[in-house]
């Protein structure tokens, strides 16, 4: 049975976009590492950083995907499991600086020292240990989804309600972690990492696994996500999406369908936060500012929602376009960003994956039924041919 | 006249033996006008030495020159340290005797100096002016310095308190004059028995101040009326105690009544329509925006009208955003009834493109807005301090609430916006232009967001962030009393301030909005619709 | 068809960010420095005003002919009020621009962000904001106030000046206030100030509604002794603090507020009248008689066609840091980072107070601290100016800090030296 999942996602574009990723992840670092400066070929290691970013983007963006484009759930507080992900490494990273802080203590990171912290808070506890951090990675953001869920889709706040809470989850979080109290270190959050299992983050090598790891993960949260919403469970999960009282009726139990997905996506989440921080030097409660969340959520707009390949080359377009408008054009980032997202809403409802899979469907349908026409009315494949069409 | 000179002299000699015993060199008959000269080049404690002595001249004619002190209006010419009021004329300033008020010519700004004055001399200054206006024959100028004596206490004054006490007859004057030879007295060597009538009648003053009164004495004073004073700080304190309570619910509604404009916009366009508006926020901005303009017009053009501004900045803001609403429901969100994911995101899109606008405008900077005369200061109310502006906005709040409520449930657009909202075919079959009801009931949740934006400025920062830091608290509120339903964003809103200010002491700011926050998120979950849900099948569409 | 678009994506992306560069094919005869400052989102409010700054600083240096014979360019990018977007523009800026030095960062966050990668990538960031101290990097200079060049003497003043006994100590949540707040408590009680005569109060970024909070400060301030507030309150919240103030009837001659956070650009928002009094503690106003001011303010108003737009500290610094670098650039005949690290230090500029701020071995500067109290205008009356101060990195207010020193000198060049275990490295275990 478990064969069949993992087979089941083997679906042709999915094997090829995780193929591409896998390429991606050797073909760049080696061109980064092995070509000599001056080469054509060469990519420096900012655009290797700039890049692996885009990647932790995509991945956040496919998780959204997941609930939002097969469950309807409209996260607008994924930005949250993605900071908490991305905490729980920056919490071992700390860790690991342990005397080279500017204070040379060996256990307590510089913030809690010049604020006077005698010792370690308990929750810091054990993030010494890579093992116990990457647990905490998947552990935190699941817990806070399956509490969050677990009260939410029982009570059936759905909907733009649930968008709403969601956003409020999100805005408290963010509230909670700027106080210097809770021992996160405030608004500079943390920062000033040193090295990850050994090896100095700013060296060009551990750049070049992470980026690494970062296409791989991807790659594999694809297949994931792609095995699960092609499985029957996949299946009632569009089901829930379309029409959450029949499936109700049905005598699924939607709640937990939904809790399942949301639970996974969150982790998802937690990933990419936790391969972003260590590519990017900080994290802040900045990653929770609501805004952060809605803008995902256009990345998976722009791409196409529902369709897992688009979230990830929307994360990495308009990525792209925020680095290229706020280098060159910085006055016109805030337009460029509202424009895009009328215009997706308006123009590109499916986003640019849906609407090239929506007209290549739509050819097929037509060349599909020009034959059963030809067959005389193969009534069948006309229906079919329809039903794809839609 | 000669009795009054007689009668200053004998003060001034009496007050000099208090004030100013080390610094005799001018004497009680010293020149007032030679003593505003020494200022020139004087340091700040310098100066408060020259006010005692300028007061203790007790010469009546000073005291425009002190208040020109205290306004920072007093000038030196730099080519002979002459001390002079200065008074904007052009681009020069016109010099005015200090004394005698006689025009000593114009000067350019830059040919004089300005005599510095901190916090401490002016405090010096108004004691001083206080002691010397007691007598003023200006009813309304003999209670100002009744309490300026009252404010700052110092023995210095309680003859002069006493002598003008001695020739009140107004009843109101006295009584403040009483306060404030009960104070004056409190520091003096006077005797005991005196001392403890004069704890008493601060005692029955009551408010914060007198607690401060008392405890500034409490180190210095007789032993013997230890008792009495601290009966007299216990006894205000339990009545405040109370006070503080009244205090608290107060401010839970006026933070409410905040909350409440914020939404009330969205109570529309989100509860009634069902539309994610994200730029609603950008609504409230562009009334606060359109209220600087009208104020920088007013400034430019009729300074008269100044209080007037808000008056008129409402119909302006209305309109402005009620245009900008109706184009925006025309141009973006008619397309996406139906789909209310995507109309959260194109609004956002909105959002941001209008906040950038605004930036490209006018600047990143906040502007200035200011409060008309009748939005500023406070009134005491027991022992409530209310300030004026939240009073208004308090009652605007709930006057805009009140005709909402009348449109929506007498008039026959508010008929034919509920028909649609209830059944848009069924409404639509009976003759009702629904694209026209909707693009009008959009125009009028942004015209009410634009005149929340006129309130808002009163109190906050007019800068483009202004919708972003209301659009979360506004969203809380709507689906916390209700979609749909006015009155649950009412007792949401109030509710909801109450119970942010009742947090807020115990727990801090910060942790009392994380938790109120957190409470709704559960209240939620108890109740998915809200406080007030709306009963049918019209709310699971 | 997937794979066309997947690729297409990645190539766009990679275009994208290579023309990004734009200055990369630009004559090859000019300096390049990198401004790094917010033009939107939230800090955008504070951060435009020191990037207009920093281009009329350029435009001037060109007009005297640049520096070591050549133009300066300025390249201006948009970190965007976001955290990880400072580190990666000011990769961009050193890595592909190759810009000789930055000029950035307004909030500690954004400078924290950005430290590793000047670290790493060896540059020079000039840091123009007051901040909370407690750093010392061989790669920034802090322009702004430490601390020691701001609080403590704003505190004195108060104290000596005023009289003042009892203490509200008032901050937005976040580090600066916090660290500011509890050197300022330290030292405070080293006066003999009792606890329970200072009082802690924090509140969230953007708070607006401070109807509890000044009505707590007046009761607080009905003790019978002198009180007063000393705000770190960040820039957002003030304007609603001061109104709020002002409505309660809180005078400046009852319970003085001096702030930290609160110059000529934040008064321009409000209506200062009922504010007349309450002070400020910098380092520059704009209100300082001297010459050099005059001219830089003419400049100004040349520079953005506006006669109504004021001046503040943070611009000074930047004018500060700026000047320094071009001296320092000069001196050691090159843009390469370790020479000017090395003959930057020791260099002194003129301020705008009409003194000379001096760049000290701690990659901090000597400036002196001026109070100022508000006046109806919107303007400071100088009511206090003290000699030069150094500016402290690490405070002596706090206990794990008090021990160590920087010097980036040679042979020492040590950001956290400890004086009492003579090592490098903190406080060691």
């Amino acid at each position: 049975m478990i064969t069949g999942f993992i087979l089941r996602a083997l679906e042709g574009k999915i094997v090829i976009a995780a193929a591409i990723l896998l390429g991606i992840a050797i073909l760049v670092p080696a061109l980064n590492l092995l070509t000599p400066l001056d080469s054509a070929l060469h990519i420096p290691t900012y655009i290797m950083a700039l890049m692996g970013k885009y990647l932790c983007y995509a991945l956040l963006a496919l998780a959204l995907d997941l609930v939002w484009g097969y469950c309807g759930i409209l996260s607008l507080g994924h930005g949250a499991f993605f900071a908490l992900g991305g905490y729980a490494m920056g919490m071992y990273l700390m860790r690991q600086i342990g005397s080279r802080g500017v204070y040379g203590n060996p256990v307590l990171p510089d913030f809690m020292v010049f604020l006077n912290w005698k010792e370690l808070p308990w929750f810091w506890y054990g993030f010494d240990w890579f093992g116990f951090a990457m647990l905490m990675v998947l552990f935190v953001p699941g817990l806070l989804a399956f509490v969050f869920g677990w009260f939410a889709f029982r009570s059936r706040v759905n909907g733009v309600y649930l968008s709403i809470i969601t956003q409020a989850m999100t805005y408290a979080l963010m509230l909670a972690f700027f106080r210097n109290d809770m021992g996160f270190g405030g608004n500079n959050g943390l920062t000033d990492f040193k090295d990850i299992l050994g090896f100095s983050v700013q060296a060009d090598g551990t750049r070049a696994v992470l980026f690494a790891m970062s296409a791989i993960m991807l790659a594999l949260c694809l297949l994931i996500a792609s095995a699960i919403t092609r499985s029957k469970f996949g299946k009632v999960l569009v089901g829930v999406r379309d029409a959450e009282s029949r499936v109700r009726f049905l005598g699924f139990r939607v709640e937990n369908i939904k809790l399942f997905t949301f639970v996974v996506s969150a982790m998802m989440a937690g990933i990419a936060g936790a391969l972003f921080v260590p590519q990017v030097g900080i994290i802040n409660p900045g990653e929770f500012a609501p805004a952060n969340s809605i803008e995902v959520v256009v990345w998976t707009a722009v791409g196409g929602r529902g369709t897992l390949i688009g979230p990830i080359i929307g994360a990495i377009l308009v990525n792209a376009g925020k680095s290229f408008f706020t280098g060159a054009f910085p006055e016109f980032w805030l337009y460029a960003l509202g424009g895009l997202f009328i215009a997706v809403t308006l123009f590109l409802p499916k986003g640019i994956v849906g609407t090239i899979q929506h007209g290549f469907k739509a050819r097929k349908a037509l060349k599909a039924a020009a034959e059963a026409e030809k067959g005389r009315g193969n009534e069948q494949t006309v229906v079919q041919a329809a039903q794809a069409a839609e | 006249m000669t009795l009054r000179s007689l009668f200053y002299a004998f003060l001034t000699c009496l007050i000099l033996s208090f004030a100013a015993p080390s610094f005799g060199q001018s004497g009680a008959g010293g020149d007032p006008k030679s003593l505003f000269d020494q200022l020139a080049k004087a340091d700040f404690n310098e100066a408060e030495k020259l006010i005692g002595q300028i007061a203790a001249t007790g010469d009546p004619r000073v005291v425009p020159a002190l208040q020109a002190f205290v306004d920072g209006d007093l000038y030196f010419r730099k080519s002979d340290n002459l001390v002079f009021i200065a008074k904007a004329a052009g681009s020069n300033l016109e010099l005015i005797d200090p004394l005698t008020g006689a025009s000593a010519g114009e000067a350019p700004k830059n040919s004089v100096t300005k005599v510095r004055v901190n916090n401490n001399l002016r405090r010096v200054i108004r004691s001083a002016m206080g002691g010397l206006t007691l007598l003023s024959p200006d009813r309304a100028v003999r209670l100002q310095a009744a309490d300026a004596v009252l404010r700052s206490p110092s023995p210095e004054n309680l003859e002069l308190v006493e002598a003008a006490l001695a020739k009140e007859t107004d009843g109101e004057v006295k009584a403040r004059m009483e306060e404030a030879r009960a104070v004056s007295l409190l520091s003096s060597d006077r005797s005991v028995g005196e001392k403890r009538a004069a704890i008493e009648t601060i005692g029955n003053l009551g408010g914060r101040d007198a607690i401060g009164i008392l405890r500034s004495v409490s180190g210095s004073i007789d032993e013997s009326l230890k008792p009495d004073l601290d009966h007299a700080i216990s006894s205000i304190e339990s009545e405040l105690q109370l006070w503080d309570m009244v205090q608290n619910v107060w401010y839970g509604l006026s933070l409410g009544s905040v909350l409440l404009l914020a939404a009330i916009g969205l109570a529309i366009t989100f509860g009634v329509m069902g539309i994610i508006n994200m730029a609603h926020g950008e609504m409230v901005m562009l009334g606060a925006y359109s209220t600087f303009v009208v104020q920088e017009a007013i400034r430019s053009n009729a300074p008269g009208l100044f209080d007037w501004s808000l008056a008129i900045a409402l119909p302006v803001a209305f309109l402005v955003t009620g245009a900008v609403g109706f184009v925006i429901e025309r141009g973006v969100i008619r397309f996406l009834y139906g789909r209310p994911l995507e109309t959260l995101l194109a609004t956002w899109g909105v959002s941001l493109i209008l906040q950038q606008t605004i930036r490209s405008i006018f600047g990143p900077t906040n502007q200035e807005v200011g409060n008309p005369s009748w939005m500023s200061g406070s009134f005491a109310l027991g022992g409530l301090t209310i300030t004026w502006n939240r009073m208004w906005i308090v009652v605007f709040s709930l006057s805009i609430f009140v005709a909402l409520l009348v449109v929506m449930k007498k008039s026959a657009y508010g008929l034919n916006m509920r028909a649609v909202t209830q059944n848009r075919r069924m409404a639509s079959s009976m003759g009702i232009k629904t694209p026209w009801v909707d693009a009008l009931t959009f125009a009028l949740g942004s015209g009410i967001a634009g005149i929340a934006g006129v309130a808002l400025s009163q109190i906050d920062n007019v800068s483009p962030n202004l919708g972003q830091s209301y659009i979360i608290d506004s969203f809380m509120v709507v689906v916390f009393g209700g979609v749909g339903n006015l009155w649950g964003t009412l007792v949401g809103a109030l509710s909801l301030g109450v119970l942010n200010k009742f947090l807020e002491p115990s727990v801090g700011a910060v942790l009392g909005k994380i938790l109120v926050l957190v409470l709704i998120i559960l209240f939620i979950q108890k109740r998915p619709r809200g406080l007030f849900a709306l009963k049918g099948r019209a709310v699971e569409a | 068809m997937t794979f066309k678009a997947k690729l297409g994506g990645a190539l766009i992306a990679a275009i994208l960010s290579t023309t990004a560069f734009h200055g990369a094919f630009a004559q090859e005869d000019t300096i390049k420095i990198g401004v790094l400052h917010s033009l939107s989102g939230t800090m955008a409010i504070s951060e435009t005003t020191l990037k207009d700054v920093m281009l009329m600083l350029v435009e001037e240096q060109n007009k005297k002919g640049g520096v070591l014979g050549k133009k300066l360019e300025a390249v201006v990018v948009d970190p965007a009020s976001d955290w990880p977007l400072f580190a990666e523009k000011a990769r961009q800026l050193i890595s592909q621009d190759k810009v000789a030095a930055v000029f950035g960062c307004w909030t500690s966050s954004s400078r924290k962000s950005v430290l590793p990668v000047f670290e790493e990538l060896n540059s020079i960031l000039f840091y123009p904001v007051q901040y909370e101290g407690e750093e010392s990097s061989r790669n920034i200079f802090y322009t702004g106030a430490a601390p020691n060049q701001q609080a403590i003497p704003a505190v004195d003043y108060l104290m000596n000046t005023e009289g003042v006994e009892r203490w509200v100590l008032a901050g937005t949540d976040y580090v600066y206030p916090q660290t500011t707040n509890k050197i300022l408590k330290a030292y405070l009680e080293s006066k003999g100030v009792k606890s329970e005569d200072i009082m802690i109060n924090y509140t969230p970024f953007g708070h607006s509604d401070w109807q509890t909070i000044v009505s707590d400060i007046k009761k607080f301030g009905s003790a019978g002794k002198k009180t007063a507030v000393v705000s770190t309150i960040n820039g957002d919240a003030n304007v609603p603090f001061y109104k709020e103030l002002a409505n309660q009837g809180i005078k400046a001659e009852d319970i003085p507020v001096v702030a930290f956070s609160v110059g000529e650009e934040e008064l321009a928002g409000l209506d200062t009248g009922p504010l007349v009094g309450h002070l400020a503690a910098w380092n520059y106003f704009q209100s300082v008689d001297a010459p050099v001011n005059a001219e830089f303010i003419e400049q100004w108003h040349a520079f953005t066609k506006n006669d109504k737009r004021v001046t503040n500290d943070p611009m000074e610094a930047a004018y500060i840091g700026f000047n320094a670098w071009v001296k320092a650039v000069e001196a050691a005949g090159t843009t390469d980072t370790d020479a000017v690290l090395d003959s930057i230090i020791g260099v002194s500029v003129p301020n705008l107070s009409g003194g000379t701020s001096t760049v000290m071995p701690n990659h901090h500067i000597t400036k002196p601290v001026l109070i100022g109290e508000i006046q109806a205008d919107g303007q400071f009356e100088i009511v206090q100016q003290t000699p030069a101060v150094v500016g402290d990195e690490w405070s002596d207010y706090l206990p794990d800090s008090k021990d160590l020193i920087s010097d980036w000198r040679k042979p020492m060049s040590c950001g956290n030296f400890n004086v009492a275990t003579g090592k490098c490295g903190g406080k060691g275990s």
